[in-house]
C-alpha cells in the first residue's frame, strides 16, 4: 500500500514511524485475513462444507479477532494522543478508516456464516447445495493464518459435537464486535470527510495477466451461435497468447538444446 | 460505522418483505436431493471439469413434475428462480431467464444467496468492479464504470482499504485451484447482475422503497401494540357495511369500464414510455393540450369527476357552459377548490372575494342555490375556514352533474371536441431503434418551470374579464382585481358604469364579512345617502337603465318594510330573477311590465 512513510525527523517521530508502520503492518494482516475469511465463507452451505472447513473458519475468525483487537488499542491510543503531528494524524487516521471498513466487512461476513450454519447443519439430515465447487478452502485458510504449509491446519479434524458450541461462541463474537465498533466511534471522532486517500482509482494490476482463466471465463462467456466480432477478437487475442507461449517455449527449448 | 451513502439513506435501512425469498429457498433445497432432485452433470471446459451443472430443460422438468403443473408455469418459475439469483446461468450470463433447452445452469452458494437480512453493499460492489480491473484493465463495462466512478466519489475516503481488499481477495482466490476459481468468480459475476443489473433491464430484486423497521424482527408485544390492534378492530365494527354482491358489482363494472383503459391491462398507445422510451404518449396527454385523445375524452363519458378532474375536460366544459351562460357554477366550484386547498394565509382574503363575487345579493356572478345553503354558508363566511364553502360546493356540484352534465355530453362542442380527438398508431419498433431511444433519452421539464406556466396561464385568464356575459349589463363591470377564474370572456360593453349599485345597499344590509373586516376597495363602494336617493345614481339615458335603477329602490323599500330576511333579498335583487333564458350576449332590456311582475311575484312568495 503506498503510503507515505515520513522518514525525516527526530527519536520521538521515528517511535512514532514504528507506530505508523506496525500499525499498518497490522491493517493489512487484517485486511488479508478478512478477505480468506470471506473466500471460506463462500463455502459454507456447499457440497464441500465439513466439519474441517468449520474449523477453519473458525480459526481464521479468531486471528481476525485478535489482529483486530490489538489494532484497536494501538489506533486508539495513537489517535487520542494530542501531540501528534498532522501528517502522522493523517496516516493513523487511513488507517482508521480501513480498520472500521474491514472490521464492517468481517462482522456481516460473521453474521451470514452464523446464520447458515445453523441453516446447514453438518448432521446429515440438511441437505447442501451443489454448488460446483470441488475442493475446500485449505489453502486459503493456510493463506489467512500464514502457515508455511497446509499441513499443520489439516492435522486437526474436530470432533462433532464442537459444531454447537462454535454456534454459541460466534454469537457471542459477533456481539463483542458490534461492541468494538460502538467504542471505537465513540472514543475517537475521525472525519471521515477529511480523510484523503493515496490511491489510485484504478488498482493496477497484480501480476501478468492470468491468461488461463481468462481463457476459461471467456469460454464460459461465449454465446451460442452468436458470432459477433466481440468473441472472434476474443478468440484472436487467445491464439495470439497461445503462439507467443509457443514461440517461448520453443526458444528455451533451443536453449536448452543448444547450449 | 461508516458513512454510508447519504443520498439513499433517510434511516431507511431494511429492504421490504420479500416472502417468495424463504420460498424459494425451500425450493431450491428440494432441488439438491440426490435421488429426487435435478440431474447434475459435469460441464466440460477446454482445461478442465466442473461438476454439478444442470441444464435448463432438467429443472423445467422438475419443476413441473414436482408441482404438477403445466410447463409454461414452470418455465416461469424457473425464471424467477434465476432471475432471484438462486440459479445462474452459465453461458449468457447477462440473460437472467431459464431456456428450456440444453443450456447450463448452476445452483448459487448459499453466501450469495439474496436473503433479507443484509443489504447489498456498495462497498462490496465497489472491491468487485476493482478485482474485476485488476484481473483484466478495461474490462469494465460502460454502466460499471459509471458506477465505478461515482462509487469512487462517494466512497473516497475508503478508496484505499477497497483497492487493498481488492487486492488480497484476488490474491486468496489465486490459491484455491483453478476450477473452483472459475466457479467463484462465475457466482460472485452472477450475484452482480441480479443485485446491480445492468440499465435497461428488469430487475426482481425490485423490491420498492427501504423501510425504517426490520421487517425480519418480531414487533415487542408492548401495551401499544395491543391498543393499536383494538383501536383497529373497533373502527371495523364501526365501519358502514356493503353488501358484497352490491360492493362486487361495482368493482366489476369499474374495472368493465377501464379495462381498456389502463396502461398496464391493455395496450398503451402509441407505446408506453417507460419501455420504449419514446415520449410522444406524454406529449399526447399533457394537461393542457390542444386536441386530446379518444382515450381522453371517452374517459369523460364516464363520470362527471373524471371530467373535472382531467383539465382538458374542465376547459371543454367551460367552454359549453359560456355558451350556456351558466359558466359562473363551475368557477364558483373551482374557487371552492382553490379555497380548500390554498394556503392557509390567504384565506380570509379568498372567503371574502368570494363572497363578493358569487354569494352576495346582486353579485356578478351569482350562483343559484337554495335558501338555507346560502344561509349557513353566508353565516360561516363571518369567521372563513377551509371548509366553510363545502354545503354550497356540494350542491353546485350535484347541479352541475345532474344538469349540465347531461346536456354537456350532447352538446355540439363535445361532439365537436370528440370529432377532433385523436387516435394515435401504435409504434412497432426495432431492437436499433430502441436502443437508439434509450440513448437519446432527454429529461422532461422540471416540474417546478411547468407549475409557473399553469401559474401565469391562470394570471392570463383571470385578467381576461371574468365577469360571466349573462351578467354584463350596464351596471356590472368587470373587475380585474378579483383573481375568478372563468373562461374568456367578450370585452366589457363599452357604456358600463364602474360602479356597482347594488353593493350600496349595504347600510341597509351589509355583507358578513364587511362587518367582520373592513376592506374593498372604494371604487367600488357607491354610498346611498338615503333609501330614496336614485337622483344620486347617474342616470344612463336608457330604458333599462332606469327601470332596473328604480326597481332597487321600490324593493328596498319593500325590504324595509318587511324586515330583513336574506333570501328574500337575495330572490328578489338578483339581477337573474329577471333575465331571460339567455340565448344572447346582452341582458334583454327589462320591459315595464316585467318589473311590474315582479311585486306581484315577491307577494305571491
Amino acid at each position: 500500500m503506498p503510503l507515505v512513510k515520513n522518514k525525516v525527523g527526530d527519536d520521538c517521530t521515528l517511535g512514532k514511524d514504528e507506530a505508523l508502520a506496525d500499525g499498518e503492518a497490522l491493517v493489512e494482516s487484517l485486511i488479508k485475513v478478512v478477505a480468506c475469511y470471506r473466500h471460506l465463507a463462500s463455502c459454507v452451505g456447499g457440497c464441500t462444507d465439513s466439519l474441517q472447513l468449520r474449523d477453519e473458519l473458525r480459526q481464521t475468525r479468531e486471528k481476525a479477532q485478535k489482529l483486530s483487537v490489538s489494532i484497536c488499542q494501538h489506533l486508539t491510543l495513537h489517535l487520542r494522543d494530542k501531540s501528534l503531528p498532522e501528517e502522522q494524524r493523517k496516516e493513523m487516521e487511513l488507517l482508521w478508516v480501513a480498520f472500521s471498513s474491514s472490521l464492517e466487512l468481517f462482522h456481516v461476513d460473521m453474521c451470514k456464516v452464523f446464520r447458515m450454519s445453523a441453516i446447514f447443519s453438518l448432521d446429515g439430515e440438511s441437505k447442501l447445495v451443489q454448488n460446483g465447487f470441488q475442493g475446500g478452502g485449505s489453502e486459503v485458510a493456510a493463506r489467512a493464518l500464514s502457515l508455511p504449509d497446509l499441513n499443520q491446519a489439516e492435522s486437526q479434524v474436530p470432533a462433532a459435537g464442537l459444531e454447537i458450541q462454535e454456534q454459541g461462541i460466534m454469537e457471542q463474537e459477533i456481539c463483542r464486535i458490534d461492541r468494538m465498533i460502538e467504542d471505537m466511534e465513540k472514543k475517537v471522532n475521525v472525519l471521515r470527510w477529511m480523510v484523503e486517500p493515496h490511491g489510485p482509482q484504478y488498482p493496477d494490476p497484480v501480476s501478468s495477466p492470468d491468461s488461463a482463466s481468462l481463457a476459461l471465463l471467456s469460454v464460459d462467456e461465449e454465446q451460442p451461435g452468436n458470432q459477433s466480432p466481440c468473441t472472434r477478437r476474443q478468440v484472436l487475442v487467445l491464439f495470439l497468447l497461445f503462439a507467443v507461449v509457443l514461440l517461448a517455449t520453443a526458444l528455451s527449448a533451443s536453449i536448452v538444446f543448444f547450449s | 460505522m461508516t458513512i454510508r451513502n447519504t443520498v439513499r439513506d433517510h434511516g431507511q435501512r431494511y429492504r421490504p418483505r420479500m416472502a417468495c425469498l424463504k420460498k424459494a429457498e425451500r425450493m431450491l433445497l428440494e432441488m439438491q436431493d440426490p435421488k429426487t432432485g435435478v440431474r447434475s452433470q459435469p460441464q466440460r471446459l477446454v482445461i478442465t471439469t466442473i461438476p454439478h451443472a444442470i441444464t435448463g430443460e432438467d429443472i423445467v422438468s422438475w419443476i413441473a413434475e414436482t408441482f404438477q403443473i403445466d410447463a409454461s408455469e414452470a418455465k416461469n418459475i424457473g425464471t424467477m428462480l434465476v432471475a432471484l439469483g438462486y440459479i445462474y446461468p452459465v453461458q449468457d450470463h447477462k440473460r437472467l431467464v431459464i431456456k428450456s433447452d440444453a443450456s447450463l445452469y448452476r445452483f448459487q452458494t448459499p453466501y450469495f444467496w439474496p436473503t433479507q437480512q443484509w443489504p447489498v453493499e456498495d462497498t462490496d460492489y465497489a472491491i468487485y468492479l476493482a478485482k474485476r480491473n485488476i484481473r483484466k484493465k478495461g474490462i469494465l463495462e460502460l454502466h460499471e464504470q459509471e458506477q465505478y466512478n461515482r462509487l469512487h466519489k462517494w466512497m473516497n475516503h475508503k478508496w484505499d482499504f477497497i483497492v487493498m481488499q481488492a487486492k488480497e481477495q484476488y490474491r486468496a482466490a489465486k490459491e484455491r485451484k483453478k476450477p473452483d476459481r472459475v466457479v467463484f468468480d462465475c457466482q460472485e459475476r452472477a450475484y452482480w447482475v441480479v443485485h446491480r443489473p445492468p440499465p435497461g433491464t428488469v430487475s426482481a430484486m425490485d423490491c420498492g422503497l427501504d423501510r425504517r423497521i426490520d421487517p425480519n424482527a418480531e414487533e415487542p408485544r408492548t401495551p401499544d401494540f395491543y391498543e393499536r390492534i383494538m383501536i383497529f378492530t373497533q373502527q371495523s365494527i364501526m365501519r358502514p357495511r356493503v353488501k358484497s354482491s352490491v360492493s362486487i358489482a361495482a368493482l366489476v363494472k369499474y374495472c368493465a369500464t377501464y379495462n381498456s383503459h389502463d396502461p398496464f391491462l391493455s395496450k398503451c398507445l402509441p407505446s408506453n414510455p417507460w419501455l420504449t422510451d419514446d415520449v410522444t404518449y406524454w406529449n399526447l396527454t399533457k394537461p393542457n393540450v390542444e386536441i386530446p385523445t379518444k382515450m381522453r375524452v371517452e374517459r369523460w363519458t364516464f363520470s362527471f369527476g373524471e371530467l373535472l378532474s382531467d383539465p382538458r375536460g374542465r376547459d371543454d366544459f367551460r367552454l359549453f357552459l359560456k355558451k350556456e351562460f351558466s359558466g359562473e357554477n363551475l368557477a364558483f366550484w373551482e374557487v371552492c377548490e382553490d379555497l380548500k386547498w390554498g394556503t392557509a394565509a390567504t384565506m380570509s382574503e379568498k372567503a371574502e372575494q368570494i363572497y363578493k363575487t358569487f354569494l352576495a345579493r346582486g353579485a356578478p356572478r351569482w350562483i343559484n342555490i337554495d335558501g338555507k345553503t346560502m344561509e349557513i354558508t353566508v353565516s360561516g363566511l363571518r369567521h372563513p375556514h377551509r371548509y366553510v364553502l363545502d354545503a354550497a360546493q356540494t350542491h353546485i356540484y350535484m347541479l352541475m352533474k345532474k344538469d349540465s352534465y347531461g346536456r354537456y355530453l350532447k352538446s355540439p362542442v363535445f361532439k365537436d371536441t370528440l370529432k377532433k380527438a385523436i387516435f394515435p398508431e401504435e409504434h412497432k419498433f426495432t431492437d436499433a431503434q430502441l436502443e437508439h431511444n434509450s440513448k437519446n433519452r432527454r429529461p422532461s421539464l422540471s416540474p417546478v418551470v411547468l407549475r409557473q406556466q399553469e401559474q401565469e396561464q391562470r394570471a392570463k385568464m383571470a385578467a381576461n374579464a371574468p365577469v360571466d356575459i349573462t351578467q354584463l349589463c350596464r351596471f356590472t363591470t368587470p373587475v380585474p382585481h378579483l383573481a375568478v377564474y372563468s373562461g374568456i370572456t367578450d370585452p366589457p360593453s363599452a357604456n358600463t358604469s364602474p360602479t356597482l349599485p347594488f353593493l350600496t345597499h349595504s347600510p341597509a344590509c351589509p355583507s358578513p364579512i364587511s362587518v367582520a373586516l373592513d376592506s374593498t376597495s372604494a371604487s367600488e363602494r357607491r354610498v346611498e345617502p338615503s333609501e330614496g336617493g336614485e337622483g344620486n345614481l347617474q342616470a344612463p339615458a336608457s330604458v333599462c337603465a332606469n327601470v332596473t335603477k328604480s326597481r332597487m329602490p321600490l324593493s328596498l323599500r319593500r325590504l324595509l318594510k318587511r324586515g330583513c330576511s336574506p333570501a328574500n333579498m337575495f330572490a328578489s335583487l338578483s339581477p337573474k330573477y329577471h333575465s331571460a333564458a339567455g340565448s344572447s350576449s346582452r341582458i334583454q332590456p327589462i320591459c315595464p311590465d316585467q318589473a311590474g311582475q315582479a311585486p306581484p311575484r315577491r307577494i305571491g312568495k
